[in-house]
């Protein structure tokens, strides 16, 4: 079997528990995807709210969460998602659900995402 | 009635500290914030006012995670003030507050205020560019351009765009009850919306969405000209912020535009150099789309110049 080529993002206690942080960030500013820690388990989204294709979703760089940090909002106009499903529950894109991109955490607690599931 | 524009928007927030950060880096001049709220302020003193969503003295929220509050217009005088508070007595509530002004609902539900303007007499020059042939020129050995300027300043508060479930409706309000006057419309969509007190295209813009979505799609300042807008835009982003949609030029008012996500659960915009227009303009009418929407659009990248550090494809990459 051929090598698949993964790429390292981070460790995992450089996401705080409740907090979002983004990855591959374009020249525009915007990331890729961002992974989401819940219960010390991680969800990573792409940076694309469903409602206006491609629209990045922080209001400034890794803040993907509402006030309240309960859900994960697209700061264009208020969406809520549910952090480990994606699905929106409040605003213009109720019912659709984010992109999810898988990502792996080794037994060292590194996280890294396949290259193929982010091209 | 003589309604001049945008005095206040009043927003119930949950994060102060993060808002105020938000509102500042902006551009806004903080006044009185405490962590309970604060007011920030354009060169006019035209502002937003934060309020922590626990204070119960706050209008309601319509609703869908809106945390716009209330939308406070400026008159001219109290005599604008007795009129609207006899017009719109005759169908619903008007509530006089304490500092004189009044408060009330339009016919979206969203809540209203007015007061007489407090807002300063500007008297700043704009942007000037040197052209050759014109005679309107810049001062000899006055720069355009000043990279180590201070923070920029907004310079009055612009317009708000709300998203209406009936926008005929909507519209009805704000032109036969207020009288305001449609300078251009996207069919379909909404009416570009000017109050009698301004030659502003538009201080309001209504756009037509499902009840679910009732709520602000953006609001802005104006600027002194592109340059200090794309500067000051520029810098947003450098801090972190992040773009949506901009910079450009719309077709429709002719402002220049750069639209920002921000913890409002709306956008906010910066924009400069939008058209006047009095009773002799013609209302134009198209159909909103990428090309009626801006006559050009681009995009921020981070800075690069030609050189020794370029890669090997220099910027294309």
């Amino acid at each position: 079997m051929g090598e698949v080529q993964a790429k390292v993002l981070c460790h995992i206690d450089e996401i705080e528990e409740g907090a979002t942080k983004g990855f591959l960030e374009n020249d525009a500013g915007h990331d890729l995807f961002f992974v989401v820690k819940l219960d010390g388990r991680l969800f990573a989204w792409r940076n694309a709210c469903p409602h206006v294709s491609g629209a990045p979703m922080a209001w400034r760089k890794d803040a993907y969460m509402d006030a309240k940090k309960q859900h994960v909002a697209c700061h264009a106009h208020g969406a809520l998602f549910e952090p480990d499903t994606g699905l929106c529950i409040q605003g213009p894109c109720l019912g659709q659900s984010l992109a999810k991109v898988p990502v792996h955490v080794d037994q060292a607690g590194m996280v890294s995402v396949l290259i193929t599931d982010i091209n | 009635m003589k309604i001049v524009g945008l005095e206040s928007i009043v927003f119930g927030v949950e994060d102060v500290a993060g808002c105020a950060t938000f509102l500042t880096d902006y551009g806004l001049f903080p006044v009185d914030v405490t962590e309970k709220g604060g007011r920030f302020e354009a060169l006019d003193g035209t502002s937003v006012v934060l309020v922590h969503s626990a204070d119960e003295s706050l209008p309601a929220s319509i609703g869908n995670g809106c945390m716009m509050r209330k939308t406070i217009m400026g008159v001219a005088d109290q005599e604008t003030i007795d009129a609207i508070t006899a017009e719109l007595s005759k169908d619903r509530d008007v509530k006089t507050l304490a500092d004189g002004s009044i408060e009330s609902k339009d016919d979206s539900g969203f809540v209203i205020g007015f007061k007489v303007t407090e807002r300063k007499q500007l008297t700043l020059p704009g942007e000037i560019s040197n052209v050759p042939g014109s005679p309107f020129q810049r001062p000899v050995n006055h720069l355009a351009v000043n990279d180590d300027a201070e923070q920029i300043r907004p310079r009055t508060l612009s317009h708000i765009v709300y998203f209406v479930p009936d926008p005929v409706k909507a519209e009805a309000f704000y032109v036969e009850r207020l009288g305001f006057r449609c300078t251009d419309r996207f069919e379909g969509t909404g009416p570009f919306l000017q109050p009698a007190g301004t030659l502003d295209h538009h201080t309001h813009f209504l756009i037509g969405a499902p009840p679910f979505m009732q709520g602000v799609e953006h609001f802005t300042f104006h600027f002194g000209g592109p340059t200090e807008m794309m500067q000051n835009g520029s810098r947003f982003i450098e801090k972190g912020y992040q773009a949506f949609w901009g910079p450009g030029r719309h077709i429709f008012g002719s402002n220049w535009f750069w639209y920002f996500n921000s913890p409002f659960a709306c956008h906010i915009e910066m924009d400069a150099d939008m058209d006047l227009h009095d009773q002799n303009w013609v209302p134009r009418v198209a159909t909103s789309d990428a090309d009626t929407s801006q006559t050009f659009l681009m995009r921020y990248r981070n800075k690069w110049a030609p050189g020794k550090d370029s890669g090997k494809n220099g910027a294309y990459e």
